[in-house]
């Protein structure tokens, strides 16, 4: 009874939300939707981070290759096989998510800093495999066009509306899974898993199919966020998805707590937020063109210590302490 | 488990803070003419200006603020000052599309000047969607030939002449001096590279070998070391044609140094990654510079006789403190004059259609240092059509090969490689423009 | 046959460029159980300070020292005033792996930023100590300079002295067993957080020495070393992160499979022949080449 009442109210919260959003999509500029869109794509990105790092204790330094394999494989699937752009979305995930099993069988004989290690060579050589292979574009890139909204929106309907409506929407729907998912008995598996390995392992706990399952499905989110990414930007290319992208996503995660998805969306508003602090900080201060060009870095860096210092454990668990007398996990 | 309290009024709270910062702006009202006030023109620049790019062109958007502020400070254009926004793209072509997008979005400009590079530009164009909102780009730092594609780039407007054109005119250069010789391309693995690639084609050139290509920042020394060591086995002075940025063109040069074959090739550097100095300060002994030959279709910034130069020298000095006058601020400046023709063109009530149409109309006959023709008509976007072969010395100064200036004149396709008599127009008095 | 000569020759110094860096990854990783991505900043800071060491006093060997000495200090006062808070509020979960790494990412942020603010961006060079023209070996030049040679000798000898101060002393002995187990070491008496600083200040010597042997041959700008600190990290990575033997033996592995992939195959497997050889290795053996089962466990 108390099973159906919390996945119920789940729905419910996931709904509301999402009417919430569309109703706000008519209120505000272009920028803002754009900016938006970024939002729910980046939250998703940290949703697949969490998934595997946090709940079955992988860490992984390449999900920048992840978000690749899926905006190749949907971008292909729109300009190459002319196919309808959810229906690339779909072939993302799962193409992501193949990928990820298979990088999931390498890694589960690896731990710390061996998977850190593999994942981190993966992210820099995989961008670069598209120079290989003409189909891929080269450096260039594939065009990844979802088209305009359709004509029964009328023509006012900006672009970036569109493109806020696809980015949410498939956030949403995939968010509302992967919470679904773990507030299971999957999600109890995981926790076992990134506790304590050995324990799962005596309690019956096939540990290894747990840590390449918890890897597919990340991959799968992940894939599905990198296709939503070069939507936005038009195209993919080797550039979108440079080592820098998986060290922000890291960053965010962390910010906002890697054991539980409630801080997602504060962690892609952190990642959109900070460049753009930056940038009216900057043009309020002036200086050095070195100063202003390598000041949001630097803030993004300074957010990441601080956070890593004082809120280890997100910062859920900072107003947890507050309202609560501390209880053993 | 939204079980536990104050983790659900986290969610909570994170919700709430993700739409408030939505809600938080208001829909501005929507200016005539974006990026045009009675007091102020608004233009945008997306450009490397970190990363292994932005050590050669990191000066273009200073210097081009460096012209803007002079002529702010004699009047500007009809009384409204220019103000240049600048955004770091890196090089990659994604920044490139997400810095464009912002100058249009939230920086409202009225139209991008000197956006830099090939891959960069090509998506930033789509990205940003410049077409739809009709978006002029103007004198773009790249001469990929494909952006003078109407169809495809319908606001964009060049100013150096094309990869394809200059590889024409090298391969003229070659043809006529190096007759006897084996000869080689070294370029970088994109548009960049490929559209030199087929300009030697059409040409009717053909390289000794298949050009080597390098995906862009793979050239390490060891890299290099090897591909000269393969070429040094070809009898003769071979001729090596490098098409790539200056970092690459200073790594294979000391490769060359290393290995004692700095005068076993004849070394032709395109004119992206030949800036002297930049070679120079990057360790490439003044020796092996000497000699390098090179193209441009500019006259070289040590030459103070020219009026452009000395005028741009000067401004240099003193509206960009601290910043060493070289070839790349002498490029940007020459572009900040011309964009300032341009909105001089487009009369009092500047719109954005009006200055195309203005570049269209007048541009071909804009003052500017260059010493080959201007292109812009009806049916054309080219900016610069043409090159003269230019060999660099050790003091870093680029001087007409064979002594005489000789500047040619093509175009992307089949056309023929032809000597101009091109005068360039006057440069108006002080640098400032007073066209109409 | 030439090029296979070169091939080789290249090989071996890309190897030794890439060895001092996994060096120096696996030297705070076997003191702290830390991997440092921060190490590229700190190597990239110290030699800028031995740039400025060369402009005022025009001798690459003062520079070198000073680079190392530097090293050491900086490497010390990030573990002592960084790293040691966070762990002592990062205990349980996978966090407590995650939260070092994370931090000195942050780390690598804020030292780039700061040398771009003190520096600029604009890039430098620094001038090698010793030629950097190739020998001639019978009538030929080879694609091998007295710079390389130098390079090679620092890098045997670095892996030596540092082997056997982990193997053959007490302080070394300290070391691994603060890094290992910190409780049954503070048990014993070690005083556990300073021996772990003085792990960091060897390692950041090294990422000294690293950098001053590295950038004379590429050029000096804020971001100079990190595709080093990529490849030094597989390299250490397949090396096994037990020994520095591992780490040289690794470095050199990567060097030569790039560098023949390039050469004899096709120069756009640049960056994929990490992987693949990562891959490959750990395939095989799971620890690394010279790791064991045992310490492998983070």
């Amino acid at each position: 009874m108390l099973k159906v009442t919390q996945s119920k109210k789940r729905l419910v919260l996931f709904i509301a939300f999402g009417w919430a959003l569309l109703i706000l999509s008519n209120q505000v500029g272009d920028l803002k939707l754009y900016q938006g869109s970024f939002v729910a794509t980046y939250a998703l990105a940290i949703t697949s981070i969490i998934l595997l790092t946090g709940y079955s204790g992988q860490l992984s330094l390449g999900h920048s290759a992840l978000m690749a394999v899926g905006a190749y494989a949907g971008a292909l699937s729109i300009f190459n096989a002319g196919l309808n752009p959810i229906v690339s979305l779909i072939i993302a995930v799962l193409a992501a998510g193949i990928f990820g099993l298979i990088l999931g069988v390498i890694a589960a004989r690896l731990s710390g800093p061996y998977l850190a290690g593999t994942t981190l060579a993966l992210a820099v050589s995989l961008p670069t495999l598209a120079n290989q292979f003409s189909i891929l574009g080269a450096e260039e890139g594939i065009v990844f066009d979802v088209g305009p909204a359709p004509a029964r929106f009328g023509e006012d309907f900006s672009q970036y509306k569109w493109f806020f409506w696809i980015s949410s929407l498939a956030a949403l729907i995939m968010v509302w899974f992967i919470a679904n998912l773990l507030s299971s008995r999957y999600g109890r598996t995981f926790k076992a898993l990134r506790d304590n390995s050995i324990a799962a392992e005596l309690s019956g706990i096939n540990v290894g199919r747990v840590k390449v399952m918890a890897f597919a499905l990340s991959s799968g989110v992940a894939g599905l966020s990198g296709a939503l990414l070069v939507m936005l930007i038009s195209g993919v290319s080797p550039s979108a998805f440079p080592l820098s992208l998986s060290f922000a996503l890291l960053t965010g995660a962390v910010v906002t707590g890697l054991y539980n998805l409630k801080g997602v969306i504060l962690g892609g508003l952190v990642l959109v937020a900070i460049p753009e602090i930056a940038d009216s900080l900057v043009s309020r201060i002036g200086g050095s063109e070195g100063f202003t060009t390598t000041l949001p870095g630097f803030l993004v860096s300074a957010l990441l210590i601080l956070a890593v210092v004082f809120t280890p454990n997100g910062p859920g668990h900072l107003i947890k302490r507050k309202h609560h007398k501390q209880k053993v996990l | 488990m939204i079980r536990n309290k104050s983790m659900r009024r986290a969610s909570l709270v994170s919700a709430i803070v993700a739409t408030g910062a939505m809600v938080l702006s208001t829909l501005p009202a929507q200016a005539a003419t974006p990026g045009v006030t009675a007091t102020e023109i608004k233009l945008g620049i997306s450009s490397p200006l970190t990363g292994s790019a932005g050590l050669s062109y990191g000066k273009v958007p200073g210097a081009m603020k460096a012209y803007f502020n002079y002529i702010n400070a004699n009047g500007g254009v009809y009384g409204r000052k220019i103000t240049l926004i600048s955004r770091d793209d890196k090089y990659l072509p994604t920044a490139a599309a997400t810095q464009t997008t912002n100058l249009i979005l939230k920086d409202n400009v009225f139209a991008l000047v000197g956006a830099l590079g090939t891959a960069t530009h090509s998506k930033a164009y789509k990205a940003a969607a410049l077409a739809k909102n009709n978006v002029p780009d103007l004198f773009i730092n790249t001469g990929f030939s494909g952006f003078t594609d109407q169809t495809k780039y319908p606001t964009t407007f060049m100013v150096l002449p094309t990869y394809a054109m200059e590889a024409k005119v090298i391969a003229k250069a070659i043809k006529d001096n190096f007759a006897g010789q084996a000869s080689f391309l070294i370029a970088q693995d994109d548009e960049f590279g490929t559209d030199g690639v087929a300009g030697f084609k059409t040409a009717g050139h053909t390289f000794t070998l298949a050009p080597i290509l390098y995906p862009q920042g793979s050239m390490t020394s060891a890299r290099a070391e090897a591909a000269l060591t393969g070429l040094s086995a070809v009898p003769g002075k071979p001729v090596v044609v490098l098409f790539g940025t200056t970092d690459v063109t200073a790594t294979i040069l000391k490769a060359a140094e290393k290995l004692a074959l700095t005068t076993k090739f004849t070394w032709y550097a395109g004119s992206v990654g030949a800036d002297a100095n930049t070679l120079l300060a990057l360790g490439v002994k003044p020796t092996t510079v000497n000699g390098v030959i090179s193209a441009s279709f500019m006259p070289d910034a040590k030459d103070l006789t020219d009026p452009y130069v000395k005028q741009f020298a000067d401004i240099n000095t003193k509206y960009n403190k601290g910043i060493t006058f070289d070839n790349y601020v002498l490029a940007a400046m020459n572009s900040a004059m011309l964009t300032v023709q341009a909105l001089r063109a487009a009369g009092k009530d500047l719109t954005r259609a009006g200055i195309m149409s203005a570049i269209e109309a007048k541009g071909s006959t804009f003052a500017s240092a260059g010493l080959v023709p201007l292109g812009y008509s009806a049916t054309s976007r080219i900016g610069y059509n043409g090159y003269w072969v230019s060999q660099l010395n050790e003091k870093g100064e680029g001087k007409p090969y064979g002594g005489k200036l000789v500047i040619y004149t093509t175009d992307s396709g089949a056309g023929a490689v032809e000597v101009s008599t091109f005068v360039r127009p006057t440069m108006p008095k002080n640098g400032i423009p007073t066209n109409s | 046959m030439t090029q296979f000569i070169t091939a080789v020759l290249t090989s071996l110094s890309s190897g030794a460029i890439y060895a001092l860096m996994s060096i120096a990854l696996v030297l705070v990783w076997r003191s702290t159980r830390v991997i440092n991505f921060a190490q590229a900043g700190q190597a990239v800071l110290t030699t800028y300070i031995g740039y400025d060491l060369v402009q005022k006093t025009g001798s690459y060997w003062i520079a070198l020292a000073g680079a190392v000495i530097s090293g050491a200090i900086i490497g010390a006062v990030i573990d002592r005033f960084f790293m040691r808070p966070i762990f002592k509020r990062v205990k349980t979960g996978p966090i407590v792996m995650i939260a070092p790494v994370v931090a000195t990412l942050g780390l690598l942020g804020i030292i780039q930023g700061l040398i771009g603010f003190k520096w600029g961006l604009t890039s430098q060079s620094i001038e090698a100590p010793v030629s950097t023209d190739g020998f001639k070996v019978m009538g030929t030049v080879i694609a091998f300079s007295r710079f390389n040679l130098l390079v090679l000798v620092f890098v045997s000898f670095a892996m030596l002295l540092l082997t056997l101060l982990f193997q053959r002393t007490n302080i070394g002995l300290a070391l691994r067993a603060s890094a290992y187990s910190p409780e049954i070491a503070r048990l014993s008496g070690i005083k556990v957080d300073t021996v772990r600083t003085l792990g960091w200040a060897i390692a950041g010597a090294s990422g000294g020495l690293a950098g001053m042997l590295y950038i004379p041959g590429y050029f000096l700008y804020p971001n100079a070393m990190d595709l080093l600190l990529v490849f030094g990290f597989v390299a250490a990575v397949i090396g096994g992160l037990e020994s520095l033997f591992g780490a040289v033996a690794g470095a050199m592995i990567l060097g030569f499979s790039i560098n023949f992939a390039t050469t004899y195959i096709s120069g756009k497997l640049f960056f994929p022949t990490a992987f693949i050889v990562l891959v490959l290795v750990l395939l095989v053996k799971p620890a690394g080449l010279f790791g064991s089962k045992k310490s492998r466990g983070a």
